[in-house]
């Protein structure tokens, strides 16, 4: 039974301000994903857990016990570090046994855990190596396999697959995501890897700039981005971004630019109206929730240009001009098309986010 | 990690270049080794054999350099008369201690000075630096004033508090250097996996390991081949191996046989120390020069 809370924490390096009153509760055996471009705080707010890093100010629990004063040893969590950090004289075999070691394990089992890690992390061959002797995807499955020879009371991983090949991350992510389910252990772990938390998270958690934007499950921050930056970060490819201004005829309320006029469903407008939305806004849509038409007959509302198309094998990307703007396209593979040639465009209204154009706040 | 081969290309002036190399090689290793030549076959003749040298220029009478019956008597003659057996253990236990208790202080301290940030950081450092920038002589005076209050003058204790005060700030630099190579994400591991702070340093002392014993051979060094510290403050009761060479000088008659022989009991156990840890000398002094 481990849930971590985090109240109000803030942290300072120097003057530097690294996280800002940041609040998560961390539920018991849930998998959460702390989110967010480089530098925006995750590995200082994970090393604060870890109480490898002095809490500025605010308050860590594990459970009921306020942990700001704890050494790391005595908070029983295992950590995958960003770095590696493994030991460089100790082969790969002690370095995964080294926790048990200190836990007092007896011999045969320690023997028995780590070659169970070793096997799920593929790296059996090379429990004699030195750190040295490994290459960069290799050391870090190394860091992996000593957290989890344990069973700690709160996994804490900090990017423990970002070197790794696409391959290998993919089938990565299932082993941990089955691992921790499994354990049933309470996992933090850092990405900023949109789809490592998309794929394994119970819930995300999504950073900038040290503050926490948005807490909830994939699901809530994909369809329900609740600012700019979120619905921006979350996606592959990234959301497209139109500024338009909203113009009232009568009852039909639309969004306009010089491209484009989609008028606004009743729902949408009751929501535009209980924000009192200034006139100005900004247009989200996902590349999935439009769609495209080569050549001049297309038939759909929007004209556009291509400006390059790029086949993803199944699917493809079309890039397409509209005036100044530009969008991403993603549909099933078809003809490719040149660029320069006129393209058609439609989208579905449903979809659409609509952001407030100075605070970036969702509107919806 | 890439592999650290340097590859050479040949070219004629490569080819040129380390045929010099070669022979300043060989001038540079005569140069080196013959003294010590002489004075381990001088240590072996007696006195007439001593002097019969060669004609200067006289390149093909060298021969009778060698010509002698060789004899122990010099190195008998130290070790049951002169006392030389009690001046080598006064070394060895001057230049030991001050080994053990510099590099123990040393790698403490240094440990601290490199994890820890604090105000006047830099300045402490500089400080202890500093002790090292007046050449010895200047303080050898109030030092003694010191030691003699104290009580210390002509003791070993005396000689290797001595010698600790002066090898101390070197190994508090030196070892601060090695401890700073050791990414401090080693101990945060160590830490995670359920160290406490001391078990994190013992963790991480592996990978200084070099370091400190590339440390303690130069601190064996300084005290073992200081003469000036030992003819003050050991003076009497720790007589150590240069003073009691030097003694050997003596205003009606020279013995060069015995002081050549002394020459040689003093050289080779540094010899030896220096084969015995030559790897990690290596190793240890690389570790340090360059930053990962
Ligand atoms: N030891 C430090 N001293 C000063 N500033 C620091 C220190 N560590 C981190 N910072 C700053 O704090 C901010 C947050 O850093 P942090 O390492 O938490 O980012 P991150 O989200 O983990 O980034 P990344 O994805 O690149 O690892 C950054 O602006 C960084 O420059
Ligand atoms: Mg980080």
């Amino acid at each position: 039974m481990a849930t971590v809370t985090i109240t109000d924490v803030w942290k300072y390096y120097g003057k530097t301000m690294a996280v800002k009153d940041l609040n998560i509760d961390v539920r018991d055996n849930e998998f959460l994903c702390l989110l967010g471009p480089s530098g925006c705080g995750k590995s200082s707010t994970l090393r604060m857990i870890a109480g490898l890093e002095f809490i500025s100010s605010g308050d860590i629990y594990f459970g009921d016990v306020r942990v700001n004063d704890v050494p790391p040893k005595d908070r029983d969590i295992a950590m995958v570090f960003e770095n590696y950090a493994l030991y460089p004289h100790k082969t790969v075999f002690e370095n995964l046994a080294n926790p048990l070691k200190f836990q007092k394990m007896n011999r045969a089992d320690i023997t028995e855990r780590v070659e169970w890690a070793a096997e799920m992390l593929q790296i059996s061959e090379l429990l004699q190596r030195k750190p040295v002797e490994l290459s960069g995807g290799q050391k870090q499955r190394t860091a992996i396999g000593r957290a989890i020879v344990r069973e700690p009371k709160v996994f804490l991983f900090d990017e423990p697959i970002a070197h790794l090949d696409a391959k290998l991350r993919s089938h990565m992510r299932g082993e941990l995501k089955h691992l921790q389910r499994r354990l049933e252990t309470t996992t933090i772990y850092v990405t900023h890897d949109q789809l490592e938390g998309m794929t394994m998270a119970d819930r995300i958690a999504v950073m900038h700039e040290g503050v926490l934007q948005q807490l909830g499950t994939p699901g809530d921050i994909y369809n329900h981005p609740v600012n700019e930056f979120v619905a921006g970060f979350v996606g592959e490819p990234p959301m497209n971004f139109l500024d338009c201004r909203i113009e009232r005829v009568g009852d039909s309320v639309s969004l306009v630019n010089d491209n484009i006029k989609l008028v606004l469903g009743g729902d949408q407008v009751r929501r535009l109206e209980e924000k009192s939305a200034a006139g100005e806004v900004r247009l989200g849509i996902r590349p999935d929730d439009l769609s495209v038409e080569m050549g001049r007959d297309h038939g759909f509302a929007i004209d556009a240009k291509i400006f390059v198309t790029e086949p993803l094998g199944g699917d493809m990307l079309v890039d397409a001009e509209l005036g100044k703007d530009r969008v991403t396209v993603k549909r099933k593979i078809a003809e490719m098309g040149q660029p320069g040639e006129p393209c058609g465009i439609s989208l579905n209204i449903e979809k659409l986010h609509v952001f407030d154009r100075e605070s970036g706040e969702a509107i919806f | 990690m890439a592999s650290r081969e340097i590859v050479r290309y040949k070219s004629p002036a490569r080819s040129a270049f380390s045929v010099l190399v070669i022979l300043f090689l060989i001038i540079f290793f005569v140069w080196t080794v013959l003294p010590l030549a002489i004075m381990l076959i001088t240590s072996f003749k007696d006195l007439l054999d001593a002097f019969k040298l060669p004609q200067e220029g006289d390149w093909g009478g060298v021969g009778v350099m060698f010509d002698f019956t060789p004899t122990g008597d010099h190195y008998i003659e130290l070790f049951t008369e002169k006392h030389f057996g009690v001046y080598m253990r006064n070394s060895l236990i001057a230049s030991l201690g001050s080994a053990v208790v510099s590099v123990f202080l040393g790698s403490m301290a240094a440990y601290a000075l490199s994890r820890a940030e604090f105000r006047g950081k830099r300045d402490l450092l500089f400080w202890i630096i500093s002790t090292r920038m007046a050449p010895v002589v200047a303080v050898m005076v109030p030092l003694y004033v010191i030691f003699r209050s104290s009580g210390l003058v002509g003791t070993l204790p005396g000689l290797i508090l001595a010698y600790t005060t002066f090898n101390l700030p070197f190994a508090i630099w030196i070892l601060k250097g090695f401890f700073d190579n050791v990414p401090y994400a080693i101990e945060e591991a160590a830490l995670c996996d359920g160290c406490n702070r001391w078990q994190a340093l013992r963790m991480i002392m592996p990978l200084v390991a070099p370091g400190v014993g590339a440390f303690i051979v130069l601190c064996v060094l300084f005290g073992w081949n200081d003469f000036l510290f030992a003819s003050i403050i050991g003076s009497g009761g720790a007589k150590t191996l240069p003073v009691a060479t030097a003694e050997l000088v003596q205003p009606v008659k020279i013995q060069w046989g015995s002081i050549m022989a002394a020459g040689v009991i003093t050289t080779v156990p540094m010899m030896f120390l220096g084969l015995l840890i030559r790897r990690y000398l290596v190793t240890g002094l690389t570790m340090g020069a360059v930053r990962e």
